[in-house]
């Protein structure tokens, strides 16, 4: 009997691996578990069995149903996985078909250069506790010169080729600012020292445009005020910033540089980031390049801007956007920046 | 400006003989230097060589082996390919190790494999002359072996190109007396006096008893300050000596007789510009300064003409006008090789008169440069005297007639006494120098010093008082920059503590900027706020802008722009003919006129989109609707309103389409604008396609912070109810204007209203499908309500015209 139902079990497996069609499956299945199937038969005819016999073939005769029935079951996901494979096969796509290789510029957008390194800047003088501020475009003489120790007839007007409006009395009163020092009296004048902030922006120059020369470019203005500020707290603070901004260890040095508002005034060199100092085209064989131009305060525009010199004074600094922009790109040609040219703002593309 | 290091080292010994740390140093303390010149130089490695045989270069038949004595009667062999190589011939010979001027140094080389060693030199490639044909021949008399610096009678000279922008606040450093006293504070060197009172007594003891031949008058208001003349008779005009010819022309200048020569050279050297007459030129017995009271034609001594105008200060005699006030002298006065005695003029002018004057004519002289940086009068009677020193060095014969004439400003050197304390100076600097030193420094810089106290009494120098120096801060400079700035110690300020944050508008425009180039892919671009009249033209932009440059460029950057539209067309124009499709930003301002204030800015956000074949009027309204969400702005999109006007664009505009316009009205103002470009203003830029472009005022908004209206609503715990209807409309109705009409049912239950599906149909109507939601937070809607509800949205819809399909 033992037998019996072995040969039926194997029967019924090599009966099953021909068969390809659900229906068929299905028929089949119902055929030998049904009945009249075999194990029907021998289910049926256990009561003709002794106690002794059924004991030991019922159990077994159950399991071999059991048994045909996952086969069944296995054989028909086994029929339906292949059938929504071969559907999948035939809706196949191309996995390496990816938007960013198709020449469309629809799947990319980005910021500008200049912001791109004018928020990085931001951000690093956030950390130290700077606010960023923001002025007009268009100034008054006011703001631009006088505020900052340049009256009207001081030679250092002109080092500045400044664009000026016309006015209906003919007298030039407004013009578009020189370099965002302009903000020094503006960001002096609404708050109590201490104090520090920056103010990034657009200025202009009346100046012939070429390769390294615009007539609107960006520059960052910065300003701390507080008590007893000394030179030494200048140069290393400037380090640090720059060890931030160029991601290196920076060497500095200050020489004497003529800025009305400021007193002393100073010129930053950087020792030079391509030759380390050895001697470059870059840095003129010199292994320093002028990176900006800072200095203390000047009394008088601390008093401009409403602060009593005899009690604080401070540093002031201003950095060119572009420069540094251009450095970090390599960029050949600053008239690229305001060229509005996809060609090259696309390769600055945040994803 | 340049300065000559030999001509230095008269008046102050400098023994650093590296000259790039001698131009680093005066960079670090003084000002820049931007070029070090060494001339002369090679000229000491060199001597001349005389030519002893000839022969052939084994693998050349241009070249010859030449042999040579030089030295101390050393042989040598070069190859040279000179056709003027013959023996006998003296010629200069230039070693192994030479730098010639051109910067090409000589090293070891074979040519053609034979070693030469060195070169023969031609005048070219001494720098002699610009061009040259073979060797240079020496004359036969020249000494064979002789140092060339020496035949040459030339010292090796370092010369310094300083950067004339980093002398705009130093007027005493336009002559070389001036530099040398940087010099000496800089190595702690003293610095000698040549031109003590005793040297000032011994030639103002040649003025005498005769009458002044020609007398100085101020008339009425002028540029000038003072004025010296002093008459010399026994000139004799010719070359001058080798020594200032030597001088002149290392620091660029071209000698052109003795008299000239030596106003030019006490320019260099004391830094104050002056000027020689030819005293027979001068009609009458008196010079006039005085302003012009008329235009005139002034023929300078360059032999230009130039246009003078009224209220030009000008050196006058009875009849003509002689000179152009410290600019230029007129060509009818000047010194020829005739001249038999002269007028020699030392003056001061005010500073601005002068830029003001020189600055209109396009001319800047060595003199009016100087005299634009506001000289010190104290400096004229030395400059005077000084002149007549090397007149009467070159001119045995000369005699001074009568006394030195001077109008003018009274000469009295008025005292500036500056008062700070050590402790200052320290607290600023950041240093703790002991006050001996600091006195030491400005003594040695010529600043006169008393401690009273504990503070220090400094009396400046006139020279140093005109412009420069006026209050104790510029002291501190003063110290510093001798100490050197690289000795002062870093350290960190001690800061308060207090939190800082980004304001509101810079928090917006990176939002703005990141939703743009992260959600919308756009790219974000700048324009330049200076527009001009073709542009506008182009563009039929009615610019009607009163912020108009002066001094424009151009005249295609000569207005400020009152709206970003015109640049991003110029934009668009440039990327069309690169791009089939794109989208681009700017956050920029625009710029408008204001009665009041003059001006006001106006923060714009531009955005374009375009497609050479789809239309792209709806995605760009998708994006702007999705970016003023983003911002949890109030806003709300309407068609064209006949009342109020949009306040981002004027909309009698001709660039405007027809059709595709939406207002975007924001907290309550007409402050943005979403339109597609006409075609007609397209073609005008050879743009093809669709463009569509969006304008927001964020300068409306942008100083408001924005508080987040998120708000959590627990999830329903009832199941809410979706009803499903498709009404009938005509095929040119916004499916807007379908939801409006449904949402004008007023229905508590009526969670949510969406179009769910649009079909056209063939009769020249639209089926829209719309789906509704109902829901209650407190109770399963029962099916009474539902059906009162739906009844309610269907009659709404109907009464609107959309009929259920």
């Amino acid at each position: 009997m033992k037998d019996k139902l072995e040969k039926i079990l194997n029967d019924f497996k090599d009966g099953l691996s021909s068969l390809t069609q659900q229906p068929q499956i299905l028929k089949y299945k119902s055929e030998a578990l049904g009945k009249n199937g075999q194990l029907s038969q021998i289910l049926k005819s256990l009561k003709d069995l002794s106690n002794e016999e059924r004991k030991a073939i019922g159990p077994l005769a159950n399991q071999i149903k059991e048994q045909m029935n996952q086969l069944v079951t296995s054989k028909l996901k086994e029929i339906e996985v292949s059938e929504i494979n071969k559907k999948l096969e035939q809706n196949k796509i191309d996995i390496t078909d990816r938007l960013s290789n198709r020449s469309n510029v629809l799947c990319h957008g980005g910021l500008h250069p200049t912001n791109i390194i004018q928020r990085e800047i931001e951000d690093i003088f956030l950390s130290m506790g700077f606010e960023v501020l923001d002025g007009p475009h268009i100034e008054d003489d006011y703001h631009n010169f006088e505020a900052l120790n340049i009256p009207a007839d001081h030679p250092a007007r002109d080092m500045q080729d400044t664009f000026w409006f016309q006015t209906e009395d003919g007298i030039r009163k407004f013009l578009l600012r020189t370099h965002t020092s302009t903000i020094q009296v503006r960001g002096m004048k609404e708050r109590k020292p201490p104090f520090r902030f920056i103010a990034p922006g657009k200025v202009f120059r009346c100046e012939r445009t070429d390769a390294s020369h615009e007539m609107v470019f960006h520059q960052l203005e910065g300003m701390m005020v507080g008590e007893d500020i000394s030179i030494g707290h200048l140069i290393y603070f400037m380090k640090t910033v720059l060890k931030e901004i160029f991601k290196k260890d920076v060497e500095v040095r200050l020489r004497p540089g003529f800025f009305p508002f400021v007193e002393p005034g100073f010129e930053l060199d950087i020792r030079c980031l391509i030759c380390s100092g050895k001697g470059c085209s870059v840095c003129k064989q010199t292994g320093w390049v002028e990176l900006l131009p800072c200095g203390m305060v000047h009394p008088r525009v601390l008093e401009a801007g409403g602060i009593d010199p005899e009690k604080y004074n401070g540093y002031a600094f201003g950095l060119g956007l572009d420069r540094l922009v251009m450095m970090r790109y390599g960029i050949d040609d600053i008239r690229h920046l305001h060229s509005a040219d996809l060609r090259f703002i696309s390769q600055f593309k945040d994803y | 400006m340049l300065v000559s290091i030999d001509w230095i080292k008269e008046f102050v010994n400098i023994n650093d003989t590296d000259s790039k740390a001698l131009a680093e140093k005066f960079t670090l303390a003084t000002a820049e230097v931007e070029g070090v010149i060494l001339s002369g130089q090679h000229l000491t490695n060199m001597c001349v060589a005389e030519v002893i045989a000839i022969d052939k270069h084994p693998e050349a038949d241009k070249l010859n082996l030449v042999t040579f004595k030089c030295f101390d009667n050393e042989t040598r062999k070069v190859v040279c390919g000179a056709s003027n190589v013959r023996v006998g011939l003296k010629t200069p010979f230039a070693p192994i190790g030479t730098v010639l001027p051109g910067g090409f140094e000589l090293t070891p080389k074979k040519i053609r494999g034979v070693l030469s060693e060195g070169m023969l030199c031609s005048e070219e490639e001494l720098g002699l002359k610009d061009s040259s044909e073979g060797i240079m021949e020496l004359p036969q008399d020249a000494s064979t072996g002789m140092n060339l610096a020496e035949y040459f009678q030339q010292t090796p000279d370092v010369i310094l190109d300083i950067d004339n922008k980093s002398l705009t606040h130093r007027p005493d450093l336009w002559g070389h007396y001036g530099m040398a006293r940087e010099f000496s504070a800089i190595y702690q060197e003293p610095l000698k006096n040549p031109f003590d009172e005793q040297w000032e007594k011994k030639w103002e003891s040649q003025c005498n008893d005769l009458p002044s031949p020609v007398k100085v008058r101020f008339e009425g208001e002028s540029a000038g300050l003072g004025y010296f003349g002093l008459t010399v008779e026994g000139i004799t005009v010719g070359e001058s000596p080798d020594w200032m010819r030597k001088r002149l022309e290392s620091v660029g200048l071209r000698p052109i007789n003795s008299i000239v020569d030596i106003s030019n050279y006490v320019m260099l050297e004391l830094g104050h510009p002056n000027h020689i007459f030819d005293r027979d030129m001068i009609k009458g017995d008196e010079v006039v300064i005085k302003t012009l009271d008329k235009n005139i034609e002034f023929q300078t001594l360059d032999e230009e003409s130039r246009q003078l105008v009224s209220g030009d200060t000008v050196i006058t005699d009875k009849s003509d006008v002689l000179v152009l006030a410290g600019i230029m002298g007129g060509l009818n006065s000047g010194v020829s090789s005739s001249t038999k005695s002269i007028f020699i003029e030392v003056a001061n002018w005010k500073a601005a008169d002068i830029r003001k004057t020189s600055s209109r004519l396009g001319l800047r002289t060595d003199s009016s440069q100087r005299f634009e940086k506001t000289l010190d009068s104290m400096q004229m009677k030395k400059t005077l005297l000084r002149i007549l020193e090397l007149v009467s060095e070159l001119n045995p014969n000369a005699k001074v007639v009568g006394i030195s004439q001077y109008d003018g400003e009274p000469l009295v050197d008025e005292e500036l006494i500056l008062s700070i304390t050590p402790e200052k100076i320290n607290s600023v600097l950041g240093v703790e120098l002991e006050t001996k030193e600091i006195i030491r420094i400005l003594n040695s810089l010529d600043f006169k010093t008393e401690l009273k106290e504990d503070s220090l009494s400094i009396t400046v120098p006139s020279y140093r008082k005109t412009k420069d120096i006026e209050c104790g801060d510029d002291i501190i400079e003063e110290v510093g920059r001798i100490v050197g700035y690289d000795n002062i110690p870093q350290k960190s300020p001690k800061l308060d503590v207090r939190p800082v944050r980004l304001n509101p508008a810079k928090v917006l425009h990176r939002k703005i900027q990141d939703f743009m180039s992260f959600h919308s892919t756009a790219y974000e671009v700048m324009t330049y706020p200076l527009i001009g009249q073709k542009l506008c033209a182009k563009s039929s932009w009615p610019l009607d802008n009163k912020l108009g440059l002066i001094n424009a460029l151009s005249k295609d950057h000569s207005i400020m722009r009152d709206s970003l539209v015109p640049s991003l067309l110029e934009a668009m124009a440039v990327n069309s003919k690169n791009f089939h499709n794109g989208r681009f930003f700017e956050l920029g301002r625009r710029y408008l006129s204001d009665k009041k204030e003059f001006r006001k800015e106006v923060s714009t956000l531009g955005i374009v989109f375009f497609d050479k074949d789809k239309n792209v009027f709806n995605s760009l309204a998708d994006n702007v609707d999705g970016l003023l969400r983003s911002l949890n702005i109030t806003f709300q999109f309407s068609g064209k309103h006949p009342k109020f006007k949009n306040e981002a664009i004027s909309e009698d505009w001709v660039g405007l389409h027809p059709h595709e316009f939406l207002n975007i009205q924001i907290m309550g103002k007409m402050k943005g604008v979403i339109f597609s470009v006409h075609p007609m203003v397209l073609k005008s830029f050879k743009i093809k396609g669709n463009v569509s472009i969006a304008l927001i005022d964020i300068g409306h908004f942008e100083n408001n912070l924005v508080k987040s209206k998120m708000k959590y609503r627990p999830l329903p715990k009832f199941p809410n109810s979706k009803f499903d209807l498709t009404v009938l409309a005509s095929a040119d109705t916004g499916l807007g204007d379908v939801l409006k009409a449904a949402s004008k049912a007023k229905l508590k239950e009526l969670e949510n209203i969406e179009v769910f599906d649009v079909f056209t149909e063939s009769d020249g109507k639209k089926a829209v499908t719309l789906r509704a939601t109902f829901a209650d937070p407190d109770r399963t809607l029962p099916p009474e309500v539902l059906n009162k509800a739906q009844e309610l949205l269907i009659s709404t819809l109907n009464k609107s015209g959309f009929i259920l399909k």
